[in-house]
């Protein structure tokens, strides 16, 4: 489902220049489960982000679903993953004007969904996720656990090919994060493909495969256990 | 879609509380200014346009140079509308007035009796032209008789209350006067205020048939229809050619013609006619009108900027939002158009705002301009829709820029860090201390405007004219018998108890004047220079407290006084060519006598006497070379210097008045409320400046407040450092204020320049005018740094004395 061929990614500054990442070459099939580790500074987000069509590599090729992505237009990269990917973040990153509900709706607004399609799907990944009774509380009236529900509810109520996780359990503590992390089992047993960065050991055991990167180049990897076909 | 972006919005607003309230106030006051200053300046722009064809109607006046500078007047001669409708085809119509400019005692019927002013003679087509609307009658047959009368609607309904007073009968003196017309001018927007008009014949005027065809005497307001499609320009030039061609060749050698004639498009009479000499007519100004437009739109700008920075500033606290949005699937446009919408909403609820305060402060308005402008939505679309483009425009206006800025965040970085150190926002600081310069500079302009302006004001109230206005009580001669025995009366008012001293004559400070040649001779020969006649009596220079800088006064010791004698002023000492006052004494003067039974009939005498310039006229006008002498045909206007108690003295002028006119009521003003009444424009401007002033600084700080507020928040963590580092309050405060002062700095410095040029050019207008006082530019920089310290100062000082480590923990 993803293939990187010798990706590049440099950041400059005035007067730095950092090689995010160096000559990363990879490929994620799809219902796979990937974690990738590193220290601070790897390089692991920056990947992240080029997997997600947020950032754009300096070099190299990216291919999604048998596409080269690499280069495409600004229009195209959101498009791509309005319909394909869902996102979650170490910090929520929920919209603290929005209630739960709204939150969660949000993707499917931007997809052109009709209201009455709307409603449904949102009430059922909220009862999925166990969060219906807190549908039209705000983002900051609720635990930190409670909150990563409402993200991963909104990563996933388009039903996407791809889930992009940023440390999920950062913000957590274990026995939230479990939950978490036990959603991300669940959603990818049903077939999505996810990549998740983590620092943590704990949470790269509920991956199939575990990438490490050091310096912007990948150093290790890993096979938990084969993907179920 | 759009509910979600207005939720949003909305809960925007409700948690950003502070920000919401200086967005939506600074934009609600500079909304009600521009509707303020809109309507009024709507209200002045459509004097005249009721006419059918006003397109096609100008006013003929003259203009002619006078000492160097051009003297435009809007009165002409008997001749002009009689040879524009004979001899050029391309009018239409041609009319003629006069304005009566005394007040009438009128007497109906059952005995009511009403001093009646704002009256005219006119031509029968007048209201061909003038198509003022009837309330009754019809206008073609209104003015066909000489006994026929038109009232305005309110001197009908004195007379013969509501209901139609066609046919009913008033008398004027000796003659009766028919009803034919009620005018339905009532809050009419028409530069002639005409309360009553009859027909204009020469007996209606007291003069011989001959005076009528006088080119030299101007003294007609004329008024001509052209052909539609005639260019005026074209119909100008043809008559001013007619008037060299074919007038000054017939003219006789004592009748002279040193004017020119120019058409003034009807709609312009009312706001372009500020600057004619002896302008009897209703006019605005349209240096006021332009400069309130003006500072309209610069109080709108201000309000405008307020929300572009205030916007950009606080688009760091929603870059995470745009961050997430973005990662979700929305494009750069969805954003944008979210932006404009939050926007708009925030305009909308201005404009609702603005149009609530307006209609509360528009009473006040039309009490202090003296119009009834209204302020209803639901009876003027028009209205409606100039609400809805404002909104629109301010709306996208002030919010495209941050809707740009904050749709172009990149989600990888907004989402990332904390703080956000884009290129973006080095160009968006550079703007806003831009828009903050801008904002300033036309505050500190407005300022300067201000105070040049109040000076000036207190000037031409308060300069010595030269003469005293105080406690002089001035009305004209009422009756027969006061006007025959004017010196009994006369002399009666000056034994009178509480009386100074009384002057009979015609040309008194802050009234009407004649304007003639006078003759002296040059080399040998007799030359006519144009001087302003006052024609007084012997207590004139006393009752005033004029000043003789040489020679006497006119004194009755002296039989050859009243025949032989003449007065001049200072700058007629120069205008004439004489070497000094005290040279000037014993010089030879001629003067043609008004006398219809004998043209041609000279007053030779000399000077006795050269009194200092003193500002009969208002200080707009230069002092004119000016001619005192006695000459009781033209009695007319009387002058009463009271002394001790003023209603006792007044008492005793009634007693007196009462005496010698027991079937007049006594009409007197005092002389210093005629001066007054003169700088009235100028009074009203500057408070509107003043009021206007204050709304732009107060909204310029608003906004300012909310930047220091945000500047504050943003260098929390480095204050707090500072002060972990030692640094004291001071030092802090200082350091806060220092950016925003700078920017003060630049904005007083762009602003004096304009400031300077604009005032200067204002000031031209007067004759009589201040030194540009240089201390209000020093004033108005303070003030402006002033107003800003505080501003800046007050989230300073809280941000310098908070709990550094509460600060530190913010990341």
């Amino acid at each position: 489902m993803l293939k990187i061929e010798h990706l590049e990614k440099i950041y400059r500054t005035d007067e730095v220049q950092t090689k995010a990442l160096n000559n990363v070459s990879l490929e994620v099939q799809e219902g796979q489960f990937v974690a990738i580790m590193g220290p601070s500074g790897c390089g692991k987000s920056t990947l992240l982000n080029i997997i997600g069509l947020l950032d754009e590599p300096d070099g190299g090729r990216f291919l999604f679903a048998d596409a080269d992505v690499s280069r495409v237009s600004e229009r195209r990269r959101a498009e791509l993953r309005k319909k394909h990917i869902g996102f979650v973040f170490q910090s929520f990153n929920l919209i603290e004007e929005l209630t739960v509900a709204e939150n969660v709706e949000l993707p499917l607004i931007y997809l052109g969904v009709g209201a009455a399609e709307r409603q449904e799907k949102v009430e059922r990944v909220l009862e999925k996720m166990q969060i219906m009774h807190r549908r039209n509380h705000f983002p900051q009236q609720l635990s930190g656990g409670q909150q990563q529900r409402v993200a991963v509810a909104r990563a996933v109520v388009n039903s996407p090919r791809l889930i992009l996780a940023d440390e999920p359990t950062g913000n957590l503590d274990s026995s939230n994060g479990n939950e978490v992390m036990e959603l991300l089992t669940e959603l990818n047993e049903a077939g999505t493909t996810i990549v998740m960065v983590t620092h943590s050991e704990h949470d790269a055991r509920y991956a199939h495969r575990v990438i490490r990167l050091l310096d912007g180049q990948v150093v290790l990897e890993n096979v938990h256990k084969p993907l179920a076909v | 879609m759009l509910k979600n972006y207005l939720l949003v919005a909305y809960r925007n607003l409700l948690r950003h509380k502070g920000f919401s309230f200086i967005n939506i106030a600074g934009l609600a006051l500079g909304i009600t200014a521009c509707l303020l200053i809109g309507l009024f300046v709507a209200d002045e722009l459509q004097y005249d346009r009721f006419m059918p064809d006003g397109e096609r109607v100008y006013r003929v006046a003259t203009q002619n140079s006078k000492n160097g500078e051009l003297e435009r007047v809007s009165f002409g001669s008997p001749m002009f509308a009689p040879t524009l409708q004979q001899e050029l085809p391309e009018v239409e119509q041609a009319v003629r007035l006069m304005s009566l400019q005394s007040k009438l005692l009128f007497r109906s019927a059952d005995g009511k009796l009403l001093y009646q002013e704002d009256g005219f003679v006119a031509d029968p087509t007048v209201f061909s032209v003038l198509q003022v609307p009837f309330r009754y009658g019809t206008p073609a047959q209104a003015l066909t008789d000489p006994r026929a009368i038109v009232l305005s609607e309110q001197m009908a309904e004195q007379f013969f209350g509501p209901g139609n007073p066609i046919g009913r009968e008033l008398k004027l003196d000796t003659s009766t006067f028919r009803v034919t017309g009620v005018l339905q001018n009532q809050n009419l927007k028409f530069h002639l205020n005409m309360n009553f008009v009859t027909l204009l014949t020469p007996a209606a005027i007291g003069v011989p048939e001959a005076r009528m065809k006088s080119w030299g005497w101007r003294q007609f307001q004329t008024y001509a229809k052209l052909r539609p499609g005639t260019d005026p320009a074209a119909v100008e030039a043809k008559f001013q050619r007619y008037l060299v061609d074919k007038v000054k060749p017939q003219l006789k050698s004592d009748q002279h013609l040193d004017y020119t004639v120019f058409l003034q498009p009807l709609h312009q009479v009312y706001l372009h006619s500020a600057d004619f000499k002896i302008n009897f007519i209703r006019h605005g100004n349209i240096t006021y009108v332009r400069a309130l437009g003006i500072i309209a739109g610069a109080i709108l700008l201000i309000a405008c900027f307020n929300f572009v920075n205030l916007a950009t500033a606080k688009s760091m606290q929603r870059a995470k939002e745009v961050g997430i949005r973005k990662t979700i699937g929305a494009s750069q446009r969805q954003l944008m158009l979210q932006f404009l919408a939050e926007t708009l909403l925030l305009t909308l609820l201005s404009v609702v705002l603005a149009t609530v305060l307006t209609g509360l402060l528009l009473p006040y308005l039309n009490v202090f301009t003296a119009k009834q402008m209204s302020f209803n939505l639901l009876q003027n679309p028009v209205l409606l829709a100039v609400l809805l483009g404002l909104t629109v425009l301010v709306g996208l206006g002030a919010g495209f820029y941050p809707a740009l800025v904050l749709a172009s965040f990149k989600p990888v970085k907004v989402l990332k860090s904390a703080v956000v150190t884009d290129g973006l926002f080095g160009r968006v600081q550079w703007l806003r201390h831009g828009l903050i310069v801008v904002q300033f500079a036309l505050s500190v302009f407005l300022i300067v405007s201000a105070i040049v302006v109040f000076r000036q004001v207190a000037f031409l109230h308060n300069k010595d004219l030269g003469f005293n206005k105080d406690q002089i009580m001035f009305f004209p001669m009422r009756g027969d018998n006061m006007t025959r025995n004017y010196q009994a009366f006369q002399h009666e008012l000056e034994q009178a108890p509480g009386v100074a001293s009384a002057s009979i004559g015609y040309g008194f400070p802050g009234d009407i004047f004649a304007g003639d040649g006078i003759e002296v001779p040059v080399n040998g020969e007799m030359k006519e220079f144009s001087v302003t006649q006052l024609l007084v009596d012997y207590h004139y220079v006393p009752t005033l407290g004029l000043k003789l800088v040489a020679g006497r006064n006119f004194s009755e010791a002296y039989k050859s006084d009243p025949g032989h004698a003449f007065i001049i002023n200072e700058t007629a000492v120069r205008v004439l060519g004489f070497p000094s006052p005290d040279k000037a004494v014993g010089q030879t003067m001629q003067w043609k006598v008004w006398n219809d039974r004998n043209p041609d009939s000279v007053k030779v005498g000399k000077v006795i006497g050269v009194v200092q310039d003193f500002n009969y006229k208002s200080l707009y006008d230069q002092v004119e070379p000016t001619v005192l002498q006695i000459f009781p045909e033209a009695n007319w206007k009387v002058a009463v210097k009271l002394k001790g108690d003023v209603a006792a003295g007044v008492a005793s002028v009634k007693q007196v008045w009462a005496k010698f006119s027991p079937d007049n009521p006594i009409e007197f003003r005092f002389m210093d409320d005629n001066f007054d009444e003169m700088y009235r424009a100028e009074d009203k401007l500057q408070t509107l400046l003043f009021a206007f002033t204050g709304v732009a600084i107060f909204v310029g700080c608003l906004g300012l407040f909310g930047l220091a507020t945000y500047a504050a928040e943003r260098r929390k963590k480095e204050i707090g450092i500072r002060k972990v580092l030692g640094a004291d309050v001071l030092t802090i405060v200082g350091l806060l204020s220092k950016e925003f002062l700078v920017l003060v700095a630049v904005a007083t410095l762009l602003a004096f320049p304009a400031a300077w040029l604009a005032l200067s050019r204002w000031l031209q207008d007067f004759a009589y005018r201040i030194d540009m006082p240089l201390w209000a530019f020093a004033a108005a920089g303070l003030l402006a740094a002033a107003v800003a310290f505080l501003t800046v100062g007050y989230q300073a000082v809280r941000a310098a004395t908070a709990n550094p480590i509460k600060n530190l923990r913010v990341d």
